[in-house]
């Protein structure tokens, strides 16, 4: 089987994940059949209302793969101002290099070919620590989280411990 | 999570030497790997700001954006230069990778054998030397012994391994053939070892050296090729690349200038891309994309040490064009949809399927059970519809967030005939219906409709399972475009 620069280059994240694996992340292809296609699971930070759960999510690769970046999407429910409803993820290390259309972002936070699926989920843990509120994909959870936030970080909380089943 | 025990699988990767007594060769491995692809470096250039990328990656990602992708300075292809000198270096790790990484797997079976003591290895001494050293330590404990060792006799050790290892992997065709010069207080030439005295080399050098090892040299016969001096081992390998290099610089391969797309008329792109010997079919995004991706893969061929010929370039750009390449995927800006997975697997597998040594039975025993199931859900599709008088199939839609195991009428008859026909598996071939593509742009469309609502975790799991049923479409790619939008980024 010969395998395309995507595939190698995501075998060899692979690779790297399973030999050295990154605290609080684990990652990998769902099955050898198709390597663009990624679970994964990612631990919520310590400190933040997500502490303690852990939250599993797809990654999709495009054939161009990393000369564009994957999407990501949460499985399970995510009450959080960067997270779609629908759990499609919206940080700017995922969106595509070249213009910008929403002028808010600098070049230097989206995705560049150097980037990795370490990084990428580095990006998110961390974005589930410190949301930014500048362009809610969730507006919702954003107003919230600006207005009333013993609420929002309330309403996290429950929403972490339903979904470890207590 | 599946093992991926497969040869093909086994990707090396600079983390392989974690958990070894070589660790510290990590960075090493990882200073030698491009940024982009996280290989190591295939003929790699410097770029403006002093960045090195392999010469496919640095095209790719500047026909892209324009921008070296460390630090976003903007460059231009024509600017890159080869790094030569890192070139060498890669080929040298590589070549001595395994042998060390092997070594750094294993126990150490040898005894400390300093330096000076391993000497000139006649074939008796090696012989002993492999014998005695299994009896100290069991070879099967893939542990090394660091803890009860200082780490300079452990230096030792290695130093001493690893010429053995490199007497061992030395080809020697003589058997009497000695490593040691003798003593006569003479050097050899590095290039004709013709043996001299020292401050005679520079002059010799320059003036009268041959320019090949000289087989009747005076001191010793040396076979030739074979038993080199291992003294000089890096300059002489060092000396035939840089002949390569002087060789393919007489006769260099020209690069191809990029062209203003924007200046041309469809009639001359088709005809460049015949005078180039390219598919000349497909819309004008293809025929540009086509033609800038052969300009990226000819132009990098042209900075390889080891240029491959015109029909494994073309087959190349072939394998794009089966990936890569299509539009739906590539134009659609970087994945911004959910339904480009399922695109890019549709199409990874069309072409999987479309290889010649594809087998087609296995497929079928293997996908057998979701052929099975999907012809019932057709069944059961038809009934429904007889029973509701009308198309709309609510109940399939409510389940699959993504719609994309719905069977659309379009597809049934299809899907009927195909089960009257044999009661065996279908191959792959057969079963692609001939109203995939339209299908495949309808299932985007019932996505959009979706895409608003949550997506709850069974509809997903569901969805991933049934994923590989509908795949086995391989769109027609004029079609295909035509019904295939470029999905809007949904993000903000």
């Amino acid at each position: 089987m010969s395998l395309n620069v995507a595939q190698r280059r995501l075998l060899q994240e692979y690779r790297a994940l399973t030999n050295n694996p990154p605290e609080g992340i684990t990652a990998g292809p769902i099955s050898e059949d198709d390597l663009l296609h990624w679970e994964c699971l990612i631990q919520g930070p310590e400190g933040t209302p997500f502490e303690g759960g852990v939250f599993p999510a797809e990654l999709k690769f495009p054939n161009d793969y990393p000369h564009m970046p994957p999407t990501m999407k949460f499985l399970g429910d995510i009450f959080h101002p960067n997270v779609y409803p629908s759990g499609l993820v919206c940080i700017s290390i995922l969106h595509p290099p070249g213009d910008d259309p929403n002028h808010y972002e600098t070049a230097s936070e989206r995705w560049s070919p150097i980037q990795s699926v370490e990084k990428i989920l580095l990006s998110v843990m961390s974005m589930l620590a410190e949301p930014n509120d500048e362009s809610p994909a969730n507006v919702e959870a954003a107003k919230m989280w600006r207005e009333k936030r013993s609420e929002y970080e309330a309403r996290v909380k429950a929403s972490v411990r339903a979904s470890l089943g207590l | 999570m599946d093992v991926f025990g497969d040869d093909a699988f086994n990707v090396p990767d600079s983390t392989d030497w974690l958990g070894t007594p070589l660790a510290c060769l990590m960075p090493v491995e990882q200073a030698f790997r491009c940024h982009v692809c996280k290989d190591f470096y295939d003929s790699p250039m410097l770029t403006s700001c002093n960045h090195t990328f392999c010469s496919l990656c640095i095209r790719r990602c500047l026909s892209v954006d324009s921008k070296c992708p460390l630090c976003r300075a903007t460059d231009q292809e024509s600017k890159l230069r080869g790094n030569w000198a890192l070139r060498e270096a890669v080929e040298a790790f590589k070549n001595s990778r395994k042998v060390l990484l092997e070594f750094a797997r294993t126990p150490p079976t040898i005894q400390a054998i300093l330096p000076d003591q391993a000497g000139p290895s006649s074939p008796s001494k090696r012989k002993a030397t492999e014998l005695e050293g299994p009896k100290e330590e069991d070879p099967e404990t893939k542990r090394p012994r660091r803890s009860t060792r200082s780490t300079r006799a452990r230096a030792a050790e290695l130093t001493a391994a690893i010429l053995q290892e490199e007497q061992d992997t030395t080809p020697s065709a003589d058997p009497d053939y000695v490593d040691q010069p003798p003593d006569d207080g003479l050097v050899a030439c590095p290039i004709c070892l013709t043996r001299m005295k020292e401050q005679q080399v520079d002059r010799h050098l320059d003036t009268s050296c041959p320019g090949s090892p000289q087989a009747a040299s005076k001191r010793r016969p040396i076979p030739a090729q074979t038993s080199q001096p291992s003294t000089f081992p890096s300059f002489n390998s060092r000396l035939t690349s840089q002949t390569s290099i002087a060789n393919q610089n007489q006769k260099p391969p020209e690069r191809l200038p990029a062209l203003a797309y924007s200046m041309l008329r469809d009639t001359a792109l088709r005809k460049k891309l015949s005078e180039l010997g390219l598919s000349t079919h497909g819309s004008r995004q293809l025929l540009e994309k086509r033609h800038k991706e052969w300009i990226t893969l000819w132009n990098a061929n042209c900075d390889s040490s080891r240029p491959k010929k015109r029909s494994e370039l073309l087959r190349d750009l072939d394998e794009w064009e089966r990936t890569v390449g299509n539009p739906g995927t590539a134009a659609g800006g970087g994945g911004g949809q959910q339904g480009l997975g399922l695109v890019a697997r549709a199409q990874a597998t069309g072409a999987q399927i479309k290889d010649k040594e594809f087998d087609g039975k296995a497929w079928a025993t293997r996908y057998g059970g979701s052929f099975g199931d999907l012809i019932k859900q057709a069944r059961k599709g038809i009934k429904r519809q007889t029973l509701d008088g009308n198309g709309e199939k609510a109940d399939t839609k409510g389940e699959g967030g993504d719609g994309k195991e719905d069977i659309t009428p379009a597809e049934l008859p299809t899907l009927q005939a195909r089960e009257g026909e044999s009661s065996a598996a279908p191959t792959p071939m057969d079963i692609v219906p001939p109203s995939s593509p339209p299908r495949l742009g309808k299932v985007d469309d019932a996505g959009a409709e979706h895409d608003g609502q949550a997506h709850g975790k069974d509809a997903i799991a569901e969805d991933t399972a049934m994923g590989e049923q509908v795949i086995p479409g391989t769109p027609d790619k004029e079609r295909w475009e035509t019904s295939q939008q470029p999905p809007i980024p949904g993000d903000d």
